[in-house]
């Protein structure tokens, strides 16, 4: 199982020098299977260039949102396969009692907002809710749960083996409540990052920071150091970096996440900020 | 054990951070967690029962009926309103561990997701209380 960062930051694009070394691309991330199944994980503006570079292949590829925030679902119209009459796209996402999840997606891909509306779309496309149990996809194992953030949201856990990849981007387990006060069970999300391979969190506050945005729905760097902890994650990518945050301020967090997470009993080397563009292997180890 | 609903986990965090006393009990009626304003009424904080079945609650804390004895809690109004997935409130007489009773008015409200019924949050208040 392979996976590549096509976009790391949080909120809103950032392009620009200040950002050019960890990327200014929102959320999306690519889960390549051992036999070139694809899952792409949240639509992010990331989503474009992997649009472009899967779009000689006329490509079959789930996309899991994890919810329906813009940073989440922006690069969907410009993600090339949409727009290829021979692909095949199947969006999975979390259900909401007040509408369907391609009646909620349709409410950004039509008129104002975009020149075309979802049934224009000349590929074939399905919208899916999540299952509330594992589902299989090729030779991948899927699980979602819903997490705490701001509205129906929810996170991943994507298997291959013993190979596993956590990811939850947007999610603040400390809401009301400091975590190591609390049991795993009272824990949001912890089932999905159990033990996980790679474990990709939210970490878009430093400490300081979040004090003036608790409830916001993301965590501070401490609590997501913490939760991976508690967890048992073995490797931990911090991901949806805040949009006001340049490489200099991520690099400082960095720094500080490696001596925490040291500090906390974590392997050294083992925790890392997300890089747009960055690809890593996971072996999996078959059963 | 296995994470809770996230339901129960928010509304966990919620009621640890207000001073209005309030419990919450699983889809089985088990009481899994009272905040500290409750546990000061109770006479006994959530860290020192724990987890509570409905029999041990009720016959811990009640509520009582005008006979003493503790009224089974599935014959509650209040049970049966939950369990049709609708809000409550009601009077009742509690006692606390140190055997003061406390007439209480508590309102509840089921927690339902797309899962269904996944527990109920409660949040009551004092009328009066008389040694029992």
């Amino acid at each position: 199982m392979k996976v590549k960062v096509w976009g790391a930051r949080g909120s809103v694009p950032a392009p620009g020098p200040e950002t050019a070394g960890y990327g200014g691309n929102t959320s999306c991330v690519q889960i390549t299977a051992e036999d070139g199944t694809e899952v792409v994980l949240d639509a992010g503006t990331g989503i474009r260039g992997l649009g472009l570079a899967l779009q000689s292949e006329a490509p079959r590829v789930n996309i899991l949102l994890t919810h329906l925030h813009l940073d989440h679902i922006q690069g969907l119209m410009f993600f090339a396969p949409a727009f290829q009459p021979a692909s095949e796209l199947l969006i999975w996402g979390p259900s909401a009692p007040e509408a369907t999840l391609q009646d909620r997606i349709a409410r950004y891909i039509s008129a104002p907002l975009t020149p075309v509306e979802v049934r224009e779309l000349p590929c074939s496309v399905a919208f899916l809710d999540a299952p509330d149990s594992e589902w299989r996809i090729g030779p991948l194992t899927v699980r979602s749960a819903s997490v705490a953030h701001r509205g129906p949201t929810l996170g991943f856990r994507v298997s291959e083996g013993d190979a596993s990849v956590a990811y939850i981007p947007d999610h603040e387990p400390a809401l009301g409540a400091p975590l190591d006060d609390l049991e795993d069970e009272w824990i949001s999300g912890i089932d999905l990052a159990r033990g996980a391979s790679i474990l990709i969190h939210d970490a878009q506050y430093t400490d300081d920071e979040y004090p003036q945005k608790i409830g916001w729905g993301h965590s501070a760097l401490s609590d997501t150091l913490t939760f991976a902890r508690r967890a048992e994650a073995q490797r931990l990518l911090l991901f949806h970096h805040d949009p006001m945050h340049s490489d200099g301020v991520l690099d400082a967090m960095a720094e500080t996440a490696a001596s925490r997470w040291e500090e906390l009993g974590g392997e050294p080397g083992s925790v890392e900020m997300a890089v747009e563009l960055e690809e890593l292997s996971l072996e999996p180890a078959r059963r | 054990m296995a994470q809770r609903p996230l339901s129960l986990i928010l509304a966990r965090n919620l009621l640890a951070s207000i001073s209005t006393p309030g419990f919450l009990v699983d889809g089985t009626g088990v009481l899994v967690f009272y905040n500290e304003a409750a546990g000061s009424l109770l006479g006994a904080q959530f860290e020192e029962t724990g987890k509570l079945s409905p029999e041990e609650w009720g016959r811990m804390f009640g509520p009582f009926g005008d006979d003493g004895e503790p009224i089974p809690w599935d014959r509650l109004p209040l049970t049966q309103d939950l369990r049709a997935d609708r809000p409550s409130h009601s009077t009742f007489t509690i006692r606390g561990v140190s055997g003061v009773e406390h007439e209480i008015e508590m309102s509840a409200l089921p927690l339902v997701t797309a899962e269904g019924f996944t527990g109920a949050l409660a949040i009551f208040w004092t009328r009066g209380e008389s040694q029992g």
